[in-house]
């Protein structure tokens, strides 16, 4: 096939329904609202593995915060019957990303295993993808940042450190789906098994109320968990085809 | 050719040579820097540059001592993450164990040793060897020794576990002297103390979380700070993960909402101080209604009979109902499991208030049954426990101290000055001391009036162990190792010991030259315990094992059987909570609590806990004082106005936050900001509600009453814009959090187990 | 009123004599660096000389660069490999008694980096080596090498000198052989 028609067979099948299907992995996230306890256990695992920067408080102030994920709290009623709801939230590698879209350099893409991809030497910083984002999930370099020596000696090789201008957001750790792919092709084996890759986030959690897997493979904990009758999407009514399955948190 | 004058002729050769130059700088901007690739001049065994290693160390964020798998690059510590094999934590670990990375790689550590040239307090500090450092001060250790006077020096710690605390017990004694403390701001004094009236155990029991059907916690922050928090989430986590019928249900009695409440399926709000009147009228629910057919109902009933759910209701300021059927719940539901703790165990009643939550446990046949109370097996190794020192114990030690009678204070990995109340003039005794040491890795406020810094290492340079206290039901221990070798000029707190030992002539009862070979020697005894199988492989091959695996445990269990005796029984009571400060003058009780990124204060120099949003109101870098919303309307407050919250004993002030779940007269502060030093990150930030406190005690243990303290609102007229990363916290009708009911479907099949992490090399 | 601007040039005459001669040399101290000032084959702290090692006595690659198979970074052989042999010998060359003195003072040799990626990019030596490319593809013919100098092979085969890498040939090489997910930014863009 020529590249042109590669390009428009591609273009024909991008983002379409089956589009996914003839690849090896599809990365998949469920967070069990009834066992999150907020405790950000999560954040401080992402901020480590990650290289997320500390971007300080007036920075904050300005709602510049960097942080791939979060916990939002959704208080529900008053006093004496209030009670508080924590939303783990992160890049939610939507099938059909708005912000995949708006890039005009292409710096984020779907890629063959379903995750929403961020290429930091390409993107040029126009923003509109973290605009485009109804999750907010998107966080933007607006300054070089500076680790206090010797907290850089703490960072992790494997990822980048993204410089000014740059946008950035959760990965699923691709780092670490890469190696856990390194390794299974050592082993001969062609395939990741279940269990063996946990973004940092999931491997800290407490309470395991992330769960994290390949919702191609039927026996997974994570496929398991999708076919839950409490599973939902946020903000599902827009359809994102989002990649991160939410189990209701149950009101007993 | 034309002629060139001398001038004209410089002037050319200064502009060729100019350009040249610049020429030559412009090529070179070009380039690339110079990147090296400077090689090892051995090639180290255990690791290759490219791939991570591994090592199992000991958690020492906290006192639970979680195992802790350390990822290590070329040297250097990457991600702590938790060991897959210690039954504590099995894998997972809270944020605060995390961020050790940055104890280690903290710009503002401590790298020398120190002495203090000027006066004290002013940091006029000069670096000298250790040689010189551990000289002066076995000097005067010796001398004291010598003249029979060993009892003027004290040993002031932080709880430490294992090995290196019986080397400080020996070290201590050798000296002759009997001021030895641990002193942890929240160890749980009331707890065991609870424990030992009720059960006659000094230890901790295990609490059994994770197959309880009902959790009850009369004010225990389970989840993040309470004995094991990381325990206990996995206990939670499982238990909300069962099957819809058996889905554990937890009720949490607090009078503000903390994160534990809510995780909880009902939040109920009690008077302060209240838990265990509240506990009792449960408990004489349970007896008059014929849920508890023991022989000794007779005696219960009698010592119940002033807790009627009627009269409590009106002490505590629950209905009568609730608390009717909070009981009945209690003892229908099986298994259950009641635990105390937060303000309700920091409280003048709280040693009656745990062990009515003691009572409510036998009363339900939750002790010794699973999902309930276990009782653990002596720990394995030496505990903190026996040295702890409370409140009362604190104030004995100012006492000396101004009576003359302390000569040289030892301080290592504690922090009193920021963590007793300004009442106990901890500070000022100080003064009183001659020759005040520190070991601390950090000029925190105690730090900065030592006379003499002799900086410890990190705890991911040192060799340990620790034998948890909290326990998993059998004995458990594991070895901390040194991840990677020091970065500077420190030494292990056991290597200084091990060095003062040395100096004043204790090699015949402390012979080891090293912590490791300290650490080996004990671990011995504890393989020579071992059966046939263990001893038949050999220690070296049982020490490369323990290493390897980062925990050990032996399969002996607690005993299950317990019943009280009479006069336990007969002196059930609980009187009602005492505060300072009359209701008048100071119409609002203080609820200080252990925040969930600084803990008692200690996270507040590591900037990723400064960072981190606060889990309940997502506030970053700084303090707040919690106001319910009616309240808040009441004094015309609104979020960011700057109080002042003034105690009988002094003020604070901090911005308000409108917080819906907390008691219309209770107002909260988290613990851990209000640093005054101890960094860059933690300096002058927000405001330490510890040192307002009023100096009330739990009679019995001696403990400090947090949550005794009455205080007042003044407005002062400022604001400031509080900063938050959570925008807007309602759900506007987005169905954004959504929820279910729990009955007609399976909540899920899946047994949640623990995942092995991936195995790098 | 007629203005000339003959005399005003005129007075600048002189002026831009000397920045004429300043441009000169601006080239002259251009091209010196570019000639002279290699950073294509920068002067190692050892001459050490491939050519020497790996081609006249054959020493495999992997014999020194041991992580290549196991490691995404191939790894640089410690000070003590080359002792290994170097104790016993050439010990009267100039250069091996220069790296006897590294060895004396356990101080680590400074190679200078020739071949470098960028921060963000992940470049794994282990699958490349298990997938059996030869270290030349990259590198070029390192055992004709007396002194290390960037080469690389581009996708018709020729061999190029003082070029740095180029991302189009690692896709080339991708796309060629099928790689799986190889034309995948995050593959190796990290």
């Amino acid at each position: 096939m020529s590249l042109f028609s590669r390009f428009m067979d591609g273009w024909r099948k991008y983002r379409k329904p089956g589009y996914y299907d003839e690849f090896d992995y599809h990365w998949t996230m469920t967070v069990d609202l009834d066992s999150c306890t907020g405790c950000e256990a999560c954040m401080t695992a992402c901020q480590a593995e990650n290289n997320i920067p500390l971007v300080g408080e007036e920075e904050l102030a300005k709602g510049r915060e960097i942080q791939w994920i979060r916990i939002e709290r959704y208080w529900e009623g008053e006093y004496p019957n209030a009670k508080l709801n924590f939303l783990p939230m992160m890049c939610q590698h939507c099938d059909a990303a708005p912000c995949e879209t708006v890039c005009p350099v292409s710096a984020t893409y779907h890629n063959q295993d379903g995750l929403n991809t961020q290429i930091y030497n390409r993107c040029v910083g126009t923003r509109s993808c973290a605009v485009y984002c109804p999750y907010e999930v998107r966080y933007f370099n607006y300054y070089n940042h500076h680790w206090d020596s010797p907290l850089d000696q703490q960072l992790n090789p494997d990822v980048s450190i993204r410089g000014k201008g740059v946008m950035e957001k959760c990965t699923f750790c691709i780092q670490r789906i890469r190696e856990a792919k390194d390794l299974a092709k050592d082993d001969g084996r062609r395939r990741v098994r279940d269990g063996e890759v946990q973004p940092a986030c999931v491997q800290s959690c407490p309470t395991k109320a992330l769960i994290f897997g390949d919702r191609k493979d039927t026996e997974s904990q994570v496929y398991q968990s999708m076919n839950n009758p409490r599973a939902y999407k946020v903000l599902d009514e827009l359809n994102t085809d989002s990649s991160v399955v939410y189990l209701k948190k149950v009101d007993a | 050719m034309p002629k060139i004058d001398r001038r004209e002729f410089i002037k050319l050769v200064g502009a060729g040579g100019v350009g040249a130059g610049a020429g030559f700088m412009l090529r070179e901007s070009k380039k690339d820097p110079t990147e090296y690739l400077i090689p090892y001049v051995v090639a180290p065994e255990d690791f290759s540059s490219g791939i991570a290693t591994w090592y199992n160390s000991v958690c020492s964020m906290c006192s639970t001592g979680c195992g802790i798998s350390v990822r290590t690059r070329e040297g250097r510590a990457k991600k702590i993450e938790g060991n897959p094999s210690h039954p504590v934590n099995q894998g997972r670990l809270c944020g605060m164990g995390q961020a050790g990375l940055q104890v280690l790689y903290n710009p503002d550590r401590i790298t020398e040793p120190l002495v203090q040239a000027g006066d004290r307090g002013s940091m006029s500090f000069e670096q000298i060897t250790w040689e010189n450092g551990l000289d002066q001060l076995a000097g005067r250790l010796e001398l004291l020794r010598a003249a029979r006077r060993g009892n003027k020096v004290s040993f002031l710690t932080a709880g430490v576990n294992g090995h290196l605390a019986q080397l400080i017990e020996s070290f201590m004694r050798q000296l002759g002297s009997n001021r030895l403390l641990h002193y942890d701001f929240d160890h749980p004094h009331t707890l065991y103390a609870a424990n030992q009236k009720f059960f006659g155990q000094d230890h901790l029991p295990y609490y059994d979380l994770q197959n309880t059907n009902l959790l009850l916690s009369f004010g225990a922050d389970y989840l993040t700070n309470w004995i094991s928090p990381v325990h206990h989430s996995i206990g939670f986590g499982t238990s909300r993960q069962r099957q819809a019928e058996t889905r554990g249900r937890f009720v949490q009695i607090e009078p503000r909402m903390s994160a534990s409440g809510a995780a909880a399926d009902e939040w109920i709000a009690a008077i302060p101080g209240t838990e265990g009147i509240l506990a009792l009228g449960m408990a004489n629910h349970i007896v008059s209604q014929g849920n508890y057919q023991g022989a000794d109902r007779a005696d219960w009933l009698a010592a119940l009979s002033d807790y009627s759910p009627s009269q409590v209701a009106e002490q505590t300021g629950i209905p009568e109902r609730t608390i009717t059927r909070l009981a009945d719940e209690f003892t229908e539901t099986q298994p259950s499991l009641a635990i105390g703790g937060g303000g309700a165990a920091n409280h003048s009643n709280s040693v009656d208030t745990l062990v009515a939550v003691n009572v409510l446990n036998y009363l339900a046949g939750n002790v010794g049954s699973e999902g309930g109370l276990l009782f653990n097996p002596v720990p394995a190794g030496t505990v903190s426990r026996p040295h702890q020192a409370s409140y009362r114990n604190m104030l004995e030690l100012t006492e000396a101290a101004h009576q003359g009678e302390i000569d040289v204070l030892i301080i290592n990995g504690t922090n009193p000055v920021f963590t007793l109340p300004a009442a106990a003039e901890f500070r000022e005794a100080l003064a009183e001391i001659p020759l005040v040491v520190s070991t601390s890795s950090f000029f925190d406020e105690t730090t900065v009036l030592a006379d003499l810094i002799l900086p410890s290492n990190s705890y991911l340079e040192s060799w340990g162990d620790h034998f948890p206290e909290a326990g998993v039901g059998f004995p458990v221990g594991a070895v901390s190792q040194p991840v990677v070798s020091p970065l500077y000029n420190t030494r292990a707190t056991g290597d200084i010991i091990l060095g003062l030992a040395n100096k004043i002539g204790m090699s015949s009862t402390i012979p080891w030259t090293s912590m490791e070979e300290c650490i080996k020697a004990g671990w011995r005894r504890i393989y020579e315990r071992g059966d046939r199988q263990t001893l038949a492989q050999g220690f070296d091959e049982f020490w490369t094992a323990l290493l390897k695996a980062g925990v050990w445990g032996e399969t002996t269990n607690g005993s299950t059987a317990f019943t009280p005796d009479q006069s336990v029984i007969a002196g059930v009571s609980v009187a009602a909570p005492e505060f300072s400060g009359s209701e008048q003058d100071y119409p609002f009780i203080l609820h200080p609590y252990l925040s969930a990124n600084f803990h008692d204060g200690r996270g507040a120099n590591l900037p990723w806990m400064q960072e981190r949003p606060d889990p309940m109101t997502s506030v970053v870098y700084g303090s707040w004082v919690e106001i319910n919303p009616t309240t808040a309307v009441e004094l015309g407050l609104i979020e960011g106005d700057l109080v002042d919250i003034e105690s009988p004993q002094g003020q604070v002030r901090a911005p308000v936050f409108v917080y819906p779940a907390i008691m219309p007269n209770v107002i909260a502060m988290p613990i851990g900001q209000g640093h005054s030093e101890y960094g860059r990150y933690a300096k002058d930030r927000g405001a330490n509600p510890l040192e307002i406190l009023s100096p009330q005690m739990e009679q019995i243990t001696g403990n400090l009453a947090t949550s005794a303290t009455r205080v007042r609102i003044v407005a002062t007229g400022s604001h400031i814009d509080l900063v938050k990363t959570s925008g807007t916290s309602r759900d506007l009708g987005r169905n954004i959090v959504q929820t279910t009911g729990s009955e007609g479907h399976e909540v899920s099949d899946v047994r949640l187990n623990s995942i092995p992490i991936t195995e790098l090399t | 009123m007629k203005i000339s601007i003959v005399p005003a040039l005129r007075v600048l005459k002189p002026a831009a004599i000397l920045v004429l001669v300043a441009f000169f040399g601006l080239g002259v101290g251009y091209w010196s660096n570019a000639t002279f000032s290699s950073d294509t084959s920068p002067e190692q702290p050892i001459a050490f000389s491939h050519q020497i090692h790996a081609g006249e006595n054959e020493i495999p690659c992997q014999y020194c660069h041991t992580q290549a198979s196991r490691s995404p970074s191939a790894g640089v052989p410690s000070v003590s490999k080359c002792i290994g042999c170097h104790n016993e010998i050439a010990t009267e060359r100039p250069q091996i008694r220069l790296l006897m003195s590294y060895w004396e003072n356990r101080e680590p040799i400074p190679w200078i980096k020739v071949h470098d990626l960028p921060d963000f990019v992940h470049f794994t030596h282990k699958r490349h080596v298990l997938a059996e490319i030869e270290c030349q593809t990259c590198h070029g013919a390192v055992e004709t090498m007396d002194r290390i100098r960037l080469a690389r092979r581009d996708i018709d085969g020729t061999v190029q000198h003082d070029q740095t890498w180029e991302m189009r040939l690692c896709l080339g090489c991708h796309r060629e052989n099928e790689v799986e997910n190889g034309t995948d930014c995050w593959t190796c863009h990290k």
